[in-house]
């Protein structure tokens, strides 16, 4: 109970702390933001979006109830939660994107972001109402098992450590990101300066951003296309019984032990255009030069060739083991059918392989996101012409070198929806594909 | 019997450094500089042991920093913890920076009256002109200058008198017409000469033609609020670095900012190109990799644009900033360690370890007087570029704040200019309009109210 009640007092002294910061930040820059009570409109704005919200919600819930038992706590829950939700993001930003000189896209953002908050507090809800406000069919109940916790508390408290770790180290954090994403700030300045979502909106109209955004994704499925289809082609001729396979197999992985950051280094010797080993090769023997890292367009392959290599030992680990699974009876059977080794492999093989590679999909795409950093540091350095500027390696450059805290908060954060809406999104279209089990 | 004596021993010494001593306990004076290299790094490190010697009553400690950034992120952290140390190394176009963070005061103000700290002398006036004139701010000695250099040109003469050229081209006209020459020899390097894309170079450029970088006299009558480098100056350095790689004579590697150096670095040694403008910071290094190499290596002024002629070149490097509201014998302590650090002997073995300009007049006395500037020519070219610069606001550098992403807008721009068709000036008045945002955000936040 005390430590219960530490926490309580902590987690409200922290969120009060935050918000009469945020509040103090917005003030002290724009003190003609206090007056906006004067204005009408904006009082009446809270109520009007407060009361759509509530509307929504009531309807969203009564839809989801109809026909079912006690539909009218439920919608009443339902335009609760509505309201919550419309306001969630907009009270601590305090409808600043809805100020008379304010831009139409920042308007339009600020309807996205009314629907956002809606979604995310209603979706849960109406989940957890359905669960609860129902009466379950017993089958559901899983406590009866051996093993199951019964009560509540016991779990809860199991659970403790990490929850406290996550929340004071993850979550915290990743909410001042949120806080951070609305300000003009520099690491080692006396103030802040409130922008609104100025941080946001400035991204649609900035060609170096959209430029950045098409070539993380060119960039990504470069990595996980080739990476993906040259792995399973190593893996296969790995895997084939040979003399010293499992040789060839532990020098395979090799690659994944080194760090992005060496493997940057060493490409840097391989591709220099000057004194590189590569371009030393090509000369003598083709007598022409690449401008591996001074000419845009070839410049991310160079990236996309140091990324991949990085990554193949791990994608061919995980190809290897999943060969072995593949049932050898079922090979058999096709190939006294008459299955050409091809036809095997095209109509057996990749299907088993299916929920390995979704894996490694989701893996790949994450490294190629994120992990690249290390090699495009050391490699180009975003360049020539940010033709290697990906979304992460531009967060860096504005917030770290150019000391632009605020500008990166912004975009790691619509990097992060993005990571998140592709992971969703491939959840949802190659689950479909995948088969688990023969 | 030996191990439990070795434990007892111990235990004694333990006790012995918990028991508080009678003798004074020194004032730990601690120095965040941003090198890593045993041969600057550890260079301060002997002077501080030197020092710790010399002034029993202090304990200066060196630590050393990756780089600038993440010194500076590391101060900026240290200043929110109420843990700064002593002394914070800071580069010359975070000069603004440091002015502006508050933990800072200026060397002047913390000296008083006095004209010695601990029997050390400061001799404020032995400094060179183009020195205390980088870091006088409002008629205030406000940093101590510890490394600074200037960007001079490199030649291989060896290429050079290969093909009929005696001395290395001054200005911009005389490096075509060498490059013309250097690139018709039967065994031509590929290119004629290099520059790294670092913002220095086009600030180094723009001042030899007396055009400032940014508005009230260059950031020093007050407050930069615009940058002006979009001028016709700017847009003639990047137009006669578009041409050059044009004709061939440039190689461009690509790399911005810090990591272009040891692109420089690699064409000037693999003999991939004949010239190269580089920081006198490197004199020594590059003497010698002519040596390696077996090819003479020949420092000279860095050529300027003919047309509009030579003003000045201004300083690099960085200086040593004092920290605010120190105990005042730890602040004694770091004012009289500057003062070591920068006396005559130790600014003349600094400039001879690393090639870094001897800082004192009486230090380029002394090191004429031994002779070393007959022997190593080389090493006199950065000193005496700077002393024949005439002193103008462009010359002494720009002031102004998030300089250094400043700078990363203009080699981005440089970047575009080499990489594609876009005229030099749309690129530049684009850039200029960049960086205007940039720095009325940083006054936005930085500015005193009022």
């Amino acid at each position: 109970m005390p430590l219960a009640y530490f926490l309580r007092t902590a987690l409200y002294e922290q969120c009060s702390a935050f918000s009469l910061q945020l509040v103090h930040n917005w003030y002290e820059i724009h003190p003609s933001r206090l007056h906006t009570g004067d204005d009408t409109m904006n009082t009446l704005l809270p109520f009007i979006v407060g009361a759509i919200g509530a509307l929504a919600g009531a309807a969203l819930f009564a839809r989801s109830f109809r026909g079912k038992q006690r539909a009218v706590v439920g919608t009443a829950i339902g335009a609760g939660a509505g309201a919550i939700g419309a306001l969630l993001l907009m009270l601590p930003l305090d409808f600043c994107m809805f100020d008379p000189e304010r831009k139409t896209a920042d308007v339009i953002f600020g309807g996205i972001l009314i629907v956002v908050g809606f979604a995310l507090v209603t979706l849960p809800t109406r989940a957890l109402a359905l669960r609860f406000l129902l009466p379950r069919p017993t089958i559901m109940r899983g406590e009866s098992g051996a093993g199951a916790y019964r009560g509540a508390v016991l779990p809860w408290l199991l659970l403790a450590p990490t929850l406290i770790v996550l929340a004071l180290f993850l979550y915290y954090p990743s909410l001042d990101t949120f806080r951070l994403s609305t300000l003009l700030s520099r690491l080692g300045a006396p103030r802040t300066a409130f922008v609104c979502v100025d941080n946001y909106t400035r991204l649609a109209v900035d060609s170096d951003y959209i430029n950045s955004l098409i070539i993380t994704l060119a960039m990504s499925a470069a990595i996980v296309v080739i990476g993906l289809t040259l792995s399973l082609g190593i893996a296969t001729l790995a895997f084939q019984p040979i003399k010293g396979a499992k040789i060839y197999r532990t020098l395979l992985i090799w690659p994944y032990a080194i760090s992005p950051a060496v493997a940057g280094v060493i490409f840097l010797l391989l591709f220099n255009p000057t004194g590189g080993i590569i371009n030393y090769f090509l000369d003598g023997v083709f007598g022409f030069k690449i401008g591996w890292l001074n000419v845009p367009a070839v410049a991310p392959w160079a990236v996309i060739i140091a990324s991949i290599w990085k990554s193949i030992g791990y994608n061919v680990l995980f190809y290897l083991a999943g060969l072995q699974n593949v049932p050898n009876d079922l090979l058999e059977a096709s190939a006294i059918d008459g299955a050409t080794a091809w036809q095997r492999f095209i109509r057996i093989v990749v299907p088993m392989l299916s929920p390995i590679t979704f894996f490694l999909v989701i893996t790949n795409m994450t490294y190629a996101f994120f992990d690249t950093f290390g090699t495009i540091d050391y490699l180009t350095g975003g360049g020539p012409l940010s033709s290697t500027t990906t979304m992460m390696y531009r967060i860096y450059q504005v917030g770290i070198q150019n000391n632009d805290l605020g500008k990166a908060a912004a975009e790691s954060i619509l990097l992060f929806v993005i990571v998140i809406g592709l992971t969703a999104l491939q959840f949802r279209t190659s689950e479909r594909q995948v088969t688990y089990g023969a | 019997m030996l191990k439990s004596k070795a434990l007892l021993l111990t235990v004694l010494a333990l006790l012995l450094a918990v028991v508080p001593s009678f003798a004074q306990e020194p004032a730990e004076v601690k120095v965040w500089i941003a090198f890593t290299d045993a041969n600057r790094l550890g260079w301060a490190q002997e002077r501080a042991a030197e020092f710790n010697e010399m002034f029993p009553q202090y304990n200066v400690t060196v630590e050393g920093y990756a780089n600038y950034e993440e010194l500076f992120a590391a101060t900026a952290l240290a200043a929110e913890q109420n843990s700064l140390p002593a002394i914070v190394q800071y580069f010359e176009v975070a000069t603004q920076d440091a002015r502006d963070s508050g933990y800072f005061k200026s060397i002047q103000s913390a000296l008083g009256d006095r004209t010695e700290v601990d029997g050390i002398p400061f001799n404020l006036d032995d400094f060179i002109g183009p020195v205390s004139a980088y870091y006088t701010l409002d008629g205030e000695f406000t940093s101590m200058p510890w490394n600074t250099s200037s960007a001079i040109w490199f030649s291989n003469q060896t290429i050079l008198d290969a093909a009929g050229i005696d001395t290395p081209p001054t200005n911009w006209a005389e490096v075509d017409a060498a490059c013309t020459a250097i690139m018709a020899l039967a065994d031509a390097p590929e290119f004629c000469f290099t520059f790294p894309n670092h913002g220095w170079f086009f600030e180094q450029w723009l001042a030899q033609q007396d055009a400032e970088f940014a508005n009230n006299g260059n950031g020093r009558d007050a407050r930069a609020t615009e940058v002006t480098f979009a001028s016709e100056a700017g847009v003639a350095v990047l137009e006669w670095l578009d041409a050059q790689l044009a004709k061939g004579n440039l190689y461009y590697s690509g790399a911005q900012g810090g990591a272009s150096w040891e692109t420089v670095d690699q064409a000037f040694s693999s003999q991939q190109v004949a010239m190269a403008a580089y920081s006198s910071s490197d004199t020594g290094a590059y003497t010698n990799i002519g040596v390696d190499n077996g090819f003479e290596v020949v420092a000279s002024f860095l050529p300027y644009n003919d047309a509009t002629g030579w003003t000045g070149n201004l300083i690099g490097g960085a200086s040593l900033w004092l920290v605010n509201n120190l105990p005042t014998e730890i602040e004694d302590g770091a004012l009289a360690f500057m003062a070591f650090l920068a006396n005559t002997e130790n600014a003349a073995t600094w400039h001879q370890a690393t090639g870094y300009i001897a800082i004192r007049q009486s230090a380029n006395e002394a090191l004429m007087g031994e002779g070393w500037f007959e022997t190593n020519p080389n090493f006199s070219v950065a000193a005496d570029q700077l002393a024949g610069s005439t002193v103008t606001p462009a010359t002494s550098g720009a002031i102004l704040g998030a300089f250094p992403a400043i700078r990363n807008v203009v080699t981005a721009a440089i970047d575009t200019v080499l990489l594609t068709d876009t005229p030099a000036a749309d690129v530049l008045a684009e850039a200029q309009t960049e960086a205007n945002v940039i720095l009325s955000e940083y006054n936005t936040l930085f500015a005193p109210v009022g």
